[in-house]
């Protein structure tokens, strides 16, 4: 049988063994279709329907079970994560998995569309280590995202030592709705908005 | 407003699962994850695509399995169930080692108890899954697998090569619903 124990391991995985029949594009349709539009159809109806409250309640929820150690802050107009510990890439570091060459796209893979049709837009960043932040404001707000410590205080995992630890290198996204949205990497004389 | 969580404890080092978390048992909702996977590449591949997939899991992701069934035999086929069903949240199964075989009677399959408490619908051939990557998963350590029922319970037996007479078949393996 397949469990759930090690899911995230055969997750990964999968990804991989994905791109290999179909390449990227594979991999995309399958976090879209198979994960935003099936397995987590219930996020799906959360969110949709009740914007920042739905979100609430199921990361809430998600998150809860699968552990970890997160920050959520909340605002009449955002909603932010900060990921400390994230369980899933945290289980794939601690078990030395790594098939797929990016694993954390998957979130922005399948929530990516969930928020477009939802009318909203993401600011994320993630450093590979199981870090992440995530600001997310309704498609029409044009507010950039906040500066670190500026919204989560203490809480904001920019501002913690591991968020530039060896091995990390960050992803950026700038109002995305698409894993493909990744900003270019700054040039090594221009610094990095929001870190 | 602020909400934080605190992770679970350390990994099972001494587990005699391949893959250890910090957590004693996994998210059900990942089982969602599961059947839709099975779907998505049923939908993209066919029936053929899928079985291809399950052998590639068990031969390739699940290679430890393999390495430690041929090191401990039975024995370590038995370890392997119980600790794997007791990290599977709503499982309820009996794992005996008998002198020729380990014999799961699966009294209530954790992903199809899930699936159907959450209005899922379930791949008709999800319950094909266990025989392929087992099947995949002992076949380099000489260890084979038949399953019978399923769409909720089932009996899987496991021996060293040689020992069953029928090969499986498939139809003793139950459409899911």
């Amino acid at each position: 049988m397949i469990g759930i124990y090690d899911f995230c391991g055969h997750y990964e995985w999968t990804f991989q063994w994905l791109h290999e029949q179909g390449g990227h594009e594979l991999v995309r349709r399958y976090w879209d279709e198979a994960i935003h539009q099936d397995s987590q159809r219930h996020a799906d109806a959360l969110i949709t329907a009740k914007g920042f409250d739905g979100m609430d309640e199921y990361w809430g929820h998600t998150l809860g079970e699968e552990g970890g150690e997160w920050e959520v802050t909340r605002g009449d107009d955002v909603f932010r994560i900060d990921m400390h510990h994230c369980p899933s890439k945290g289980f794939l570091i601690r078990n030395g998995l790594k098939s797929h060459p990016d694993y954390c796209d998957h979130c922005l893979g399948w929530i990516g569309p969930l928020m477009k049709k939802a009318g909203f837009v993401v600011n994320h960043e993630h450093n590979h280590c199981g870090q992440c932040w995530w600001e997310i404001r309704r498609a029409e707000d044009a507010t950039p995202a906040s500066r670190p410590g500026e919204l989560s205080g203490d809480a904001d995992v920019r501002l913690h030592d591991d968020w530039t630890a060896t091995g990390s290198h960050l992803d950026s996204y700038e109002r995305a709705t698409d894993p493909d949205d990744k900003r270019p990497p700054p040039s090594a004389d221009e610094p990095a908005a929001g870190r | 407003m602020h909400r934080r969580s605190r992770p679970y404890g350390v990994p099972d080092s001494s587990s005699p699962l391949p893959y250890t978390d910090t957590k004693p048992v996994g998210a059900a909702d990942f089982y969602a994850a599961v059947n839709a996977t099975f779907r998505f590449i049923l939908g993209e591949q066919g029936l053929e695509g899928l079985r291809r997939y399950w052998l590639d899991l068990g031969r390739k992701y699940f290679a430890p399995v393999t390495r430690r069934w041929s090191e401990g035999g039975l024995q370590a086929v038995a370890e392997h169930w119980r600790a794997f069903f007791a990290a599977e949240p709503g499982a309820e199964v009996e794992v005996t080692r008998g002198a020729a075989e380990v014999v799961l009677e699966v009294r209530t399959c954790p992903a199809i108890a899930y699936l159907r408490a959450h209005g899922r619908e379930i791949v008709p051939c999800f319950c094909q899954h266990c025989h392929f990557v087992s099947a995949a998963m002992g076949e380099g350590a000489g260890i084979e697998v038949r399953v019978e029922g399923g769409n909720g319970s089932c009996t899987q037996r496991f021996a060293l090569a040689g020992h069953f007479v029928q090969p499986q078949q498939l139809e003793d393996i139950a459409t899911a619903s």
